[in-house]
């Protein structure tokens, strides 16, 4: 079952349509990646999700059914637009928001001192947040999107502001809850990032959907028709070869059209000549696709405009 | 309800660690101790330790009557009698008394006394003590309850021709707190205007809105925000009420007007009864200021405005004062912004009816709901339009339609 499902939300501010019959589920034990670039309708559509604003059209159910007062408590959101308290302090504000979220505030003092070790804030905790660095704020926004232990998670660029070594924390925090069998949607800019830690993406462009599957699914698809190989011996006269490169051991070989894949590697298995120690379809990044079918978006209405 | 209980808790907590209230509600009755400390170092003073001669050429003064005793507090100053101006002035010279009064042998007919001093001036109650002595000496022949009934005079208590309500004359408390609570509460209701027009705004500004709304309803929010801020007023009013109670029990030994102070009960049940929803009107209002603009500075333009609507009633003092049951001050009675202080002032002046006392309560109330209501509403549909202003059709509309649909 489903702990979200989004199904033909619409959504417009006047005359500005800014999601369109966007469609997506999401699963527990999965991390989603919510892409598209600035102005897509990635806020909004997360926006609707929790009730923020209301769709125009569509269906939206978190744990199956409405999102009701008692579902919020099991959702953690850090939202784009980061938020706390600036003239109070860590401790306190922490607790306060916890608390908010449904548990008592011995639950909520208790399970923050390990937080605040893990984020490196214990000694800070007496500080007013204006006082903190930038990274240090987004670290107490991610506590407090945490300290509930939600079922859902919902974070706008959690890495946005932190440094090699807390952007691994948070990695390292993500793939823990995932593992826990937690729902995390993501938004992020950083496609090495989704790609390193989402199952799945929707990628929204003009505010409609313009991918959505599986990220491996996804990348296959758009693979051209080239291959990555390493191994010895000499793979320049394969069947369907269009053109075999060698660049520091690794060959690139560009196959005819039409040409399967799997034929190329029979037909390499079937050469007693060659040892093959790697096969690989050579697929694009998700940098490269979301660029490609970003911009090819733009064309296609620069062309028919 | 649990969360408008964590809201209020944690606005509560905000707003009395702040300097800024420390400084405002601690301030004020640190000024009244200030305030009476130096008129009863004055009064001390006045009297000086020397005794107050006269001579008397009318032949009916003795020094041996003297006014009643007051219960506690200074004694009147010492009085003694000469037999001539020579052997007063000579006194006077010795500095063996402050000053001399000489009443002439005509006094009775015209009144007229001269007062004899050296350098500085007697000051006005050892000038009332003579008086007093005067009077008691006068009223010697009397028995000694008229004497102190003649001497302290009468205390009248004007009562409603129902009876519901009395006005005290000379229980000096009963006219003038009622003044004293108007001002206080315009004081604390702007304070506390300001205060929640910052919170609303802070919260949009800093962001943290965002989180809250998925966390909490709207109008557990501004309800939580409504009743912190409401017992913030309690508390200072709380802390006003005590220090003028202490500050009052201090002076009485020192001025005579306070000893008689009864405590108009009647008027701090109902001070207290409209407090509570005036409070969360303009919690209401301007949080729906507050969700309307962008930032602080032009929310404070529009509560500048806001503002004379709970201050109006200052402006008919001159009314309130010739005419307290004037058909413009029962508008201003019904109004619910304008409810608390005029019924405040008027009670001193009046009685004020008990159906307009129910009416203005239950529209002071109903506003009051209906205004946090509003404000909860307003406050979603504005509260993620960052550097949007909210227009008034927008708000009809959403406020027309299904539910709230809050816009970008």
């Amino acid at each position: 079952m489903s702990t979200v499902q989004v199904s033909h939300v619409s959504k417009a501010f006047g005359e500005v349509k800014a999601v369109q019959d966007v469609s997506f589920e999401v699963y527990p034990g999965e991390v989603f990646g919510l892409l598209g670039p600035n102005g897509a309708g990635k806020t909004t559509t997360i926006r609707m999700m929790l009730d923020i604003f209301r769709p125009d059209g569509g269906e939206i159910s978190i744990f199956d059914g409405k999102l009701t007062e008692a579902k919020k408590n099991r959702i953690g959101y850090m939202p784009e637009e980061r938020g706390l308290y600036k003239d109070l302090k860590l401790e306190p504000t922490l607790i306060f928001l916890a608390t908010l979220k449904g548990i008592d505030e011995a639950t909520a003092r208790a399970r923050l001192g390990p937080w605040l070790e893990r984020f490196d804030l214990q000694d800070y905790r007496q500080q007013k947040i204006q006082n903190l660095s930038k990274g240090m704020q987004q670290k107490a926004q991610l506590i407090a999107t945490l300290l509930h232990d939600p079922d859902l998670l919902v974070v706008d660029e959690p890495f946005s502001g932190l440094d090699p070594v807390n952007t691994r924390l948070v990695k390292d925090i993500i793939e823990e809850l995932r593992q826990q069998g937690k729902t995390i949607i993501m938004s992020a800019h950083q496609m090495h990032q989704v790609e390193a830690l989402c199952n799945r993406i929707v990628l929204i462009n003009h505010g409609r959907t313009v991918l959505y599957g599986e990220v491996a699914q996804i990348k296959r698809d758009f693979a051209g028709n080239a291959l990555t190989i390493e191994g010895q011996g000499d793979f320049t006269h394969l069947p369907g070869v269009l053109e075999a490169r060698r660049h520091n051991g690794t060959w690139n070989l560009t196959l005819d059209a039409g040409v399967d894949s799997q034929d190329v590697l029979r037909a390499i298995m079937r050469q007693d000549s060659v040892k093959l120690e790697r096969f690989e379809i050579a697929e694009p990044s998700l940098e490269d696709i979301f660029v490609t079918v970003v911009q090819g978006a733009g064309h296609e209405e620069a062309a028919d405009a | 309800m649990r969360n408008l209980w964590l809201v209020a808790k944690h606005e509560y907590l905000k707003i009395v660690r702040q300097k800024s209230f420390l400084f405002g509600t601690l301030g004020i009755p640190v000024l009244i101790i200030v305030v009476m400390a130096v008129s009863i170092l004055a009064a001390i003073g006045q009297r000086g330790n020397l005794p107050l001669g006269y001579v008397d050429h009318t032949g009916i003064l003795s020094a041996s009557v003297t006014p009643p005793a007051p219960d506690k507090g200074e004694r009147p100053v010492a009085i003694r009698a000469f037999a001539d101006e020579a052997a007063a002035q000579t006194a006077l010279e010795a500095n063996t008394i402050q000053a001399y009064y000489v009443v002439p042998a005509d006094y009775v007919q015209s009144g007229r006394v001269q007062l004899f001093f050296r350098d500085k001036r007697p000051g006005e109650m050892v000038q009332e003590d003579f008086a007093d002595f005067l009077r008691a000496n006068l009223l010697a022949d009397h028995p000694a309850d008229v004497q102190r009934r003649l001497l302290e005079g009468s205390d009248v208590t004007f009562r409603s021709s129902d009876g519901s309500r009395e006005l005290d004359s000379n229980n000096v408390v009963s006219f003038i707190v009622p003044f004293v609570a108007a001002f206080f509460f315009v004081f604390a209701v702007l304070n506390a205007g300001s205060y929640m027009l910052q919170a609303v705004t802070d919260e949009k500004e800093n962001r943290t809105i965002e989180v809250l709304a998925t966390s909490i309803r709207p109008e557990e929010l501004i309800g939580g925000k409504a009743v912190g801020l409401m017992s913030v007023g309690l508390t200072q009013l709380g802390i006003w009420v005590l220090t003028g109670v202490l500050a009052l029990l201090a002076a009485a030994p020192f001025v005579p007007e306070v000893r008689g102070v009864r405590v108009p009960w009647s008027f701090v049940g109902v001070a207290v009864l409209f407090f509570v929803p005036a409070y969360a009107l303009i919690a209401g209002l301007m949080t729906a200021v507050g969700g309307m603009v962008t930032d602080l500075r032009q929310g404070q333009q529009i509560t500048g405005i806001l503002n004379l609507f709970f201050t109006l009633p200052f402006f008919f003092l001159a009314v309130i004062m010739e005419k307290p049951n004037s058909p413009l001050l029962i508008i201003l009675t019904l109004f619910p912004t304008t409810a608390f202080v005029t019924i405040t002032m008027r009670w001193a002046m009046t009685t004020v009816p008990l159906w307009q006392l129910a009416v203005s309560w239950v529209l002071s109330v109903t506003s009051a709901v209906v205004s946090v209501w509003l404000a909860a509403r307003i406050f979603r549909l504005g509260m993620l339009r960052y550097g949007q202003n909210l227009n008034v059709k927008t708000i009809i509309a959403s406020l027309r339609g299904n539910g709230v649909r809050a816009a970008r």
